[in-house]
């Protein structure tokens, strides 16, 4: 009974060695951080995939690319990352038209460095942050597990000291290592499994607008005839 | 409106993910709290009698047929139902009868008072007259006497009648009690006849074990504290109350290490990790 009440959890963490503990604090603040980046990246993803539907939606709709591009220009800071992309290629379409010694041919290469340009850099606002969340995927578990190791050693070397070796000697020590390996694998689990979605969810993002940079490469050339 | 297109706009700060995963934190240790705390609040342990309960000697009669059990099971039977049985129901007609003694007993020193008292009546009476006045007084005493025992006999037999029917509604208010009590423990009744098979069956194998040493004086109880793995398997086993004989304390012991395995109830429900084993070398 005694044994019981003594592992309650707040016993364990506080009764646990100061290197345990550090390593408890330290996976707390990392698994705190990767879950407010998973919050966010799941705003940003959501927000960026309602955003691309939408914009495909009114692109293919058949409206006019030049009123596209207008309202484009004029709602700046609500446009998604497809309207970006469509935002660039269009004007650098534009200035390079007016230009008239020019070969079709470079007036598309040039628009679609342009997107190609922007589409980089919308993937890389995208994807910012999902680093941090796979190294505390991989590297939470083994930062966990240096605390209980560490933690087992310390409460073995107090064995060292009793003369008769119980379980009871030993067992709230290594419950107290232990939680260091249940925070790691708190924060290791949700981080790894949320890494592994956004990655996918970015990488079909990606492909969308790669597609869609194309189809527009065609249109403007199209229209250069 | 910037020839260059802009950077792209950041990601901003925000508060929500911050209020989400502190709610995510928040839920996790509130989780581990109230976990940790009911295993903590959880452990009860089982008693198992090793000698004294009744099913332990029914059980081992059967591998120990000859030598044994003839001797054994024929003693209990007869001191436990005998003294069980008996003394209840008679203890209230002894009081009754010494009732009915005292009260015989005391009708008859008034008697003779009485007599005494009423002869001097008749002697005062017999010098003046002596022939009619003898079946008189006779008659008189008769009658009296007679009244009186009459009125004693009546006296005795309302009480016998009060006091038989104090015992009857005695009777009927403990045998009512009882009837509520088996119906109540008959609720109970499922759970603890199998607890009490489950208790039978450890004191059973933890006995089949026991090599008791000679030195024993008197009737010493031990208590023990045994943590079973769900197989069944002895964990551990700690001396809650010593016999004060430390052979004997070993004895028990090993034979409590010795039965690991030990028995699993029918109902795994009735699984307690810890078990409470007093033990007594001799039966009472």
């Amino acid at each position: 009974m005694n044994v019981s009440q003594d592992l309650s959890i707040l016993h364990l963490i506080l009764n646990a060695s100061a290197v345990v503990q550090a390593v408890m604090l330290m996976l707390a603040s990392v698994s705190f951080m990767s879950w407010y980046y998973i919050f966010r990246k799941w705003f940003t993803v959501r927000e960026a995939k309602t955003q691309t539907e939408q914009f495909e939606r009114d692109f293919w709709s058949g409206g006019d690319l030049n009123s596209l591009y207008q309202s484009a220009v004029n709602n700046r800071h609500g446009t998604g990352s497809m309207e970006r992309i469509f935002e660039a290629g269009f004007r650098e379409f534009a200035k390079l038209r007016s230009q008239k010694n020019l070969d079709p041919k470079d007036v598309v290469d040039g628009s679609r460095r342009a997107m190609r340009a922007t589409y980089q850099r919308e993937v890389d606002s995208i994807d910012s942050h999902l680093a941090f969340l796979a190294s505390v995927g991989s590297v939470s578990p083994y930062v966990g597990l240096f605390g209980t190791v560490w933690g087992i050693m310390h409460s073995f070397r107090g064995l060292s000291n009793v003369g008769q070796a119980t379980l009871s000697a030993v067992a709230p020590g290594i419950a107290e290592a232990l939680v260091a390996t249940a925070i790691g694998l708190f924060a290791a689990i949700p981080a790894v499994l949320a890494y592994n979605r956004f990655s996918h969810d970015i990488d079909r993002l990606a492909t969308r607008f790669e597609s869609f940079m194309e189809e527009f490469s065609n249109i403007l050339q199209r229209q250069m005839r | 409106m910037n020839d260059l297109s802009p950077l792209t706009p950041e990601e901003k700060p925000s508060t929500a993910a911050l209020v989400l995963s502190a709610a995510v934190h928040l839920l996790l240790v509130g989780a581990l709290f109230l976990g940790v705390q009911w295993k903590s609040q959880a452990p009860s342990s089982v008693a198992v009698e090793v000698w004294r309960s009744a099913p332990a000697p029914v059980a081992v009669a059967k591998p120990e047929p000859v030598p044994e059990p003839p001797p054994k099971p024929e003693p209990k039977p007869e001191p436990k139902p005998v003294p069980k049985v008996e003394p209840t129901p008679p203890v209230k007609p002894d009081i009754a009868i010494k009732d009915e003694k005292k009260k015989k007993e005391e009708p008859k020193k008034p008697e003779p008072k009485k007599e005494e008292s009423k002869k001097p009546e008749p002697k005062k009476e017999e010098p003046k007259k002596e022939e009619p006045k003898k079946p008189e007084p006779k008659r008189e005493v008769s009658d009296f006497q007679k009244q009186l025992e009459q009125e004693l006999k009546d006296a005795q037999r309302q009480k016998a009648a009060a006091q038989e029917a104090r015992d009857q509604h005695a009777r009927a208010d403990a045998e009512l009690r009882q009837l509520g009590q088996m119906r109540a423990e008959q609720a109970a009744l499922g759970r603890s006849r199998a607890l009490a098979d489950y208790t039978a069956k450890i004191a059973q194998k933890i006995r089949g074990y026991i090599v008791l040493p000679n030195n024993i004086q008197g009737n010493p109880e031990a208590i023990f504290d045994v943590t079973q793995l769900p197989s069944g398997e002895v964990l551990s086993v700690k001396i809650r109350k010593s016999s004060g004989n430390r052979a004997l304390d070993e004895a028990i012991e090993r034979a409590i290490l010795k039965s690991s395995p030990l028995p699993k109830p029918d109902d795994p429900k009735l699984f307690e990790r810890e078990l409470k084993i007093p033990y007594r070398p001799k039966d009472e």
